[in-house]
């Protein structure tokens, strides 16, 4: 269950690109790092303090689970729960219409009215 | 820099995290720093400045995380804020009871001696009586209201005029507000706290007792006396008060901090 103070409201960077990092599977820390760093992972430079603790947050509001831990414990492995997804959808849909939104006003640069 | 020395200044200040947070991430934490200065896609300026911001961002949100864990329960905040009331009714309690008893006490002489004259003047009228000298017989000479503290009376016609006083504050026979002769004669008695402006003005409060003298010359009868050594233990009280006041803040802060920190939860 997700069990944020208030569900519907928009993801922070870090929050959304962990989510969507974990949208293709099971990852250790500093994979997910990466992905958020990518332009289309979200472009977030991510620093182990602000990824395990958003991860630490996000495992109490039921968004990700822990999966598994090397024997050395110096990775853990973290995977998408279902109200994790939901709110990834959620914020992607919230995304999508802010998006498209601007699309038809124009203001992408090779965008044009639709 | 060497490589292991980097590796140890970053361990080292994984250590500045909150235990429980160090505890659980610290391993990981450090392989990332591991895998990030590994990474060959990476400039080592780039991963330095992204560790250096992430360090001290993380670090003040994991303390202040920590900090509404042990203290930001409803519970601990409800209480504290129950204790902190009680504690100023009982400090105001501390102040207002000792303040009444000392003022109404400051009334005790002037009662007894306003009701005696009030007395023997209504027998004679306030005229008479005075040329009597039922003044002469009760004090024993002129009161200086500015620096004494003794009981003085003061003798006034149904005008409010002043006829004759055993005090006097600048060399005159000063009147209460006008509205206090109205109220005594329609309720025969008023007791004031009441500062005379006359001359240079002393600031000199007088806690009077005004009677009303009623028969064939009415008048009034005032007796007063100087405030200003209940004043100063007013303010003792009231400085006695706030100390109490501030000690029993600081105790329920101490003890709020104490509970919360021990009691709090424990996030394996």
């Amino acid at each position: 269950m997700d069990t944020r103070s208030d569900p519907g409201a928009p993801l922070t960077p870090a929050v959304f690109a962990i989510l969507l990092s974990l949208a293709e599977g099971e990852k250790h820390g500093y994979l997910i790092m990466k992905d958020a760093r990518a332009p289309e992972g979200g472009g977030v430079r991510l620093g182990p303090g602000t990824l395990y603790g958003s991860l630490d947050r996000m495992m109490r509001d039921g968004l990700v689970a822990e999966s598994g831990m090397s024997d050395d414990e110096r990775r853990r492995y973290y995977r998408l729960t279902a109200p994790g997804r939901r709110a990834l959808a959620a914020e992607l849909r919230r995304l999508d219409a802010a998006v498209k939104s601007a699309r038809s006003l124009g203001l992408f640069p090779n965008g044009s009215r639709s | 820099m060497t490589s292991d020395r980097v590796e140890r200044i970053y361990s080292i200040a994984l250590r500045l995290y909150p235990k429980r947070f160090r505890n659980s991430y610290g391993s990981a934490m450090l392989q990332a720093f591991r895998d990030a200065r590994a990474d060959r896609s990476l400039s080592h300026g780039v991963v330095a400045r992204t560790i250096l911001k992430d360090l001290i961002v993380s670090l003040v949100k994991e303390h202040l995380a920590m900090l509404r864990e042990a203290f930001g329960r409803p519970a601990l905040l409800f209480n504290a804020f129950v204790l902190t009331g009680i504690s100023t009714i009982l400090a105001l309690a501390l102040y207002a009871i000792p303040q009444q008893v000392l003022r109404q006490g400051a009334n005790d002489p002037q009662i007894a001696m306003a009701t005696d004259l009030a007395v023997y003047l209504n027998q004679y009228g306030v005229t008479d009586g005075l040329s009597q000298g039922a003044l002469t017989a009760r004090g024993g000479g002129i009161v200086d209201m500015a620096k004494s503290l003794s009981p003085f009376l003061i003798v006034y016609d149904d005008k409010g005029r002043a006829l004759g006083s055993t005090g006097q504050l600048d060399g005159q026979m000063p009147a209460p507000p006008q509205g206090v002769f109205d109220y005594v004669r329609a309720h025969g008695e008023e007791r004031v706290s009441w500062q005379p402006i006359l001359g240079t003005g002393h600031g000199v409060r007088i806690a009077a007792v005004v009677e009303r003298v009623s028969g064939n010359q009415p008048g009034f009868v005032l007796a007063g006396r100087s405030l200003r050594e209940v004043e100063v233990r007013e303010a003792q009280v009231e400085h006695m008060a706030g100390l109490a006041w501030i000690g029993m803040l600081a105790l329920i802060l101490f003890g709020t901090v104490a509970f919360g920190w021990f009691a709090r939860p424990k996030i394996a």
